[in-house]
């Protein structure tokens, strides 16, 4: 980790505003694969859909546990791609 | 590897076993999880707890799970609150159904009842009452927070030595004298007791024993929204069309809506849940079609021929324990179930009589349960 940088105030998912501490603290705790810290910290599951926050923990915990990037990095997206409001999914009849 | 106790299957239902087990002193146990902790039915799941069934099993053993749900949120810390569920009903012959539902709630302590909708729009404001004709409220039902109940009960059982592996999957079970020996992708256990609360995967590895249990996925679809301050407090119901919608603890709005699927067909995305959830759900909350959907998934209900779970030791040897076939109801009666294996483990029989009657052999025997409704 950076030397001199408190980790309670590096924000590591702005959707869900869980910081650096937090993914740390979870890792700690045993909880070690991205699938599982992502309902744990909810990293991920925000606005954005974890475009930023899933490769910053994955590479957080590739270091923590020594795995290599490819094993950790693993949920799966789901639709939408981007957030849709529901009203698009109305069809014609209204 | 040797234990005293093997569960297969990391969900809800193995993972609070074992904080029941550790409970009682039984500190020798492994779970083994084919997949990531919760990744089956478990965090699929729409939270909901409920005792308002109807069948004397399903009410009694969740009457069961009610009593117990404040302790597992206070020992793990997530929260768990009796919001109440809500069945809009929308048609004379519903009404009429309900009113022997309530009846039957009533005879056995559940305090749901027939409500107008003045007095939905009195528990949930923001709700378009048109077209609903009554109601039935169960104050006693309620949610919890699936995420931190199991990984908080992950972290427990951690902190007491006990380990819990993923990526672990069970191959074959089979008895070799007075023990249990489960082969697996990662070597072979040993074990006294061997739970297996693996849904359908409970099924095939049985299979191997001569044990043939009815158990069949079916698909279920579900979408959650953006997160909000609380604005819906029940789970809803819209009866007609089996559809539901609740709020959870984090804000974020679960809606859920049954569109044809045929048993063991595999979960797939498909356009027609989106539009069907959305149509219902914009009809009772016009304000709904603003909220923007984030995510979509699928998952499976594991049913059973009677629609109640499979419970207990087989006949053919009873130091393998069953809890599988849930039918969508496995979260909410979790505690319960976990109490009840555990005084199976530790040689008693369940406090909660009904369990005896969820039995494995019971399908072999024509015991069947009935129930006329499945839901949530």
């Amino acid at each position: 980790m950076i030397v001199g940088i408190d980790p309670r105030k590096v924000i590591v998912c702005r959707c869900e505003n869980v910081t650096l501490a937090d993914v740390l603290n979870a890792i700690e705790s045993g909880l070690d694969n991205l699938e599982v810290l992502k309902r744990k910290l909810r990293i991920g599951m925000g606005q954005c859909q974890g475009q930023t926050c899933l490769l910053l923990v994955a590479g957080i915990l590739a270091r923590k546990t020594g795995k290599s990037f490819d094993e950790v990095l693993i949920p799966r997206n789901r639709p939408p791609i981007s957030p849709v409001k529901v009203k698009y999914f109305i069809g014609d009849e209204r | 590897m040797k234990t005293d106790v093997l569960i297969i299957g990391g969900g809800v239902t193995g993972l609070f076993t074992a904080v029941s087990l550790l409970e009682q002193g039984c500190r020798n146990i492994v779970i083994i999880e084919k997949s990531y902790i919760g990744s089956g039915g478990t965090f699929r799941c729409a939270t909901g707890i409920r005792a308002s069934f109807t069948s004397r099993e399903h009410v009694n053993v969740m009457k069961r799970a009610i009593d117990l749900w404040p302790e597992y949120a206070r020992k793990l810390g997530f929260l768990y609150r009796r919001d109440g569920y809500l069945w809009v009903l929308t048609r004379e012959r519903d009404v009429e159904f309900f009113k022997q539902v309530v009846e039957f709630h009533h005879s056995l302590g559940v305090p749901s009842r027939m409500i107008s909708p003045e007095e939905v729009r009195e528990i949930v404001p923001s709700i378009n009452t048109n077209g609903i004709l009554a109601a039935v409220y169960d104050p006693l039902a309620g949610k919890a927070q699936v995420f931190n109940a199991v990984l908080n009960a992950v972290i427990h059982l951690k902190r007491n030595n006990i380990n819990v592996y993923e990526g672990m999957r069970a191959l074959k079970i089979s008895g070799e004298g007075s023990r249990i020996v489960v082969e697996t992708n990662k070597g072979r256990v040993e074990a006294d007791k061997v739970i297996v609360a693996a849904g359908k995967d409970s099924a095939n590895l049985l299979k191997g024993l001569g044990v043939e249990l009815p158990i069949h996925n079916l698909a279920k679809h579900v979408l959650i929204t953006e997160a909000f301050k609380p604005v819906i407090k029940p789970l809803i119901i819209d009866w007609s069309s089996s559809s539901y919608i609740l709020q959870v603890f984090h804000g974020n709005i679960y809606i859920g809506s049954d569109i044809p699927e045929k048993y063991d067909e595999p979960a797939v995305n498909k356009y027609m849940f989106l539009e069907k959830a959305a149509k219902v759900w914009t009809r009772y909350f016009p304000w709904l079609g603003e909220v923007y959907v984030l995510r979509y998934w699928t998952g499976y209900y594991d049913m059973t021929p009677d629609h109640h779970p499979i419970i207990g030791p087989l006949e053919e040897n009873e130091n393998i324990l069953v809890a599988a076939g849930f039918s969508g109801h496995g979260f909410m009666m979790a505690p319960a179930v976990a109490e009840a294996l555990t005084q199976y483990i530790l040689g008693g029989k369940p406090t909660i009589p009904e369990f005896e009657n969820l039995k494995p052999d019971r399908f072999k025997k024509g015991k069947l349960i009935k129930e006329i409704a499945v839901f949530g």
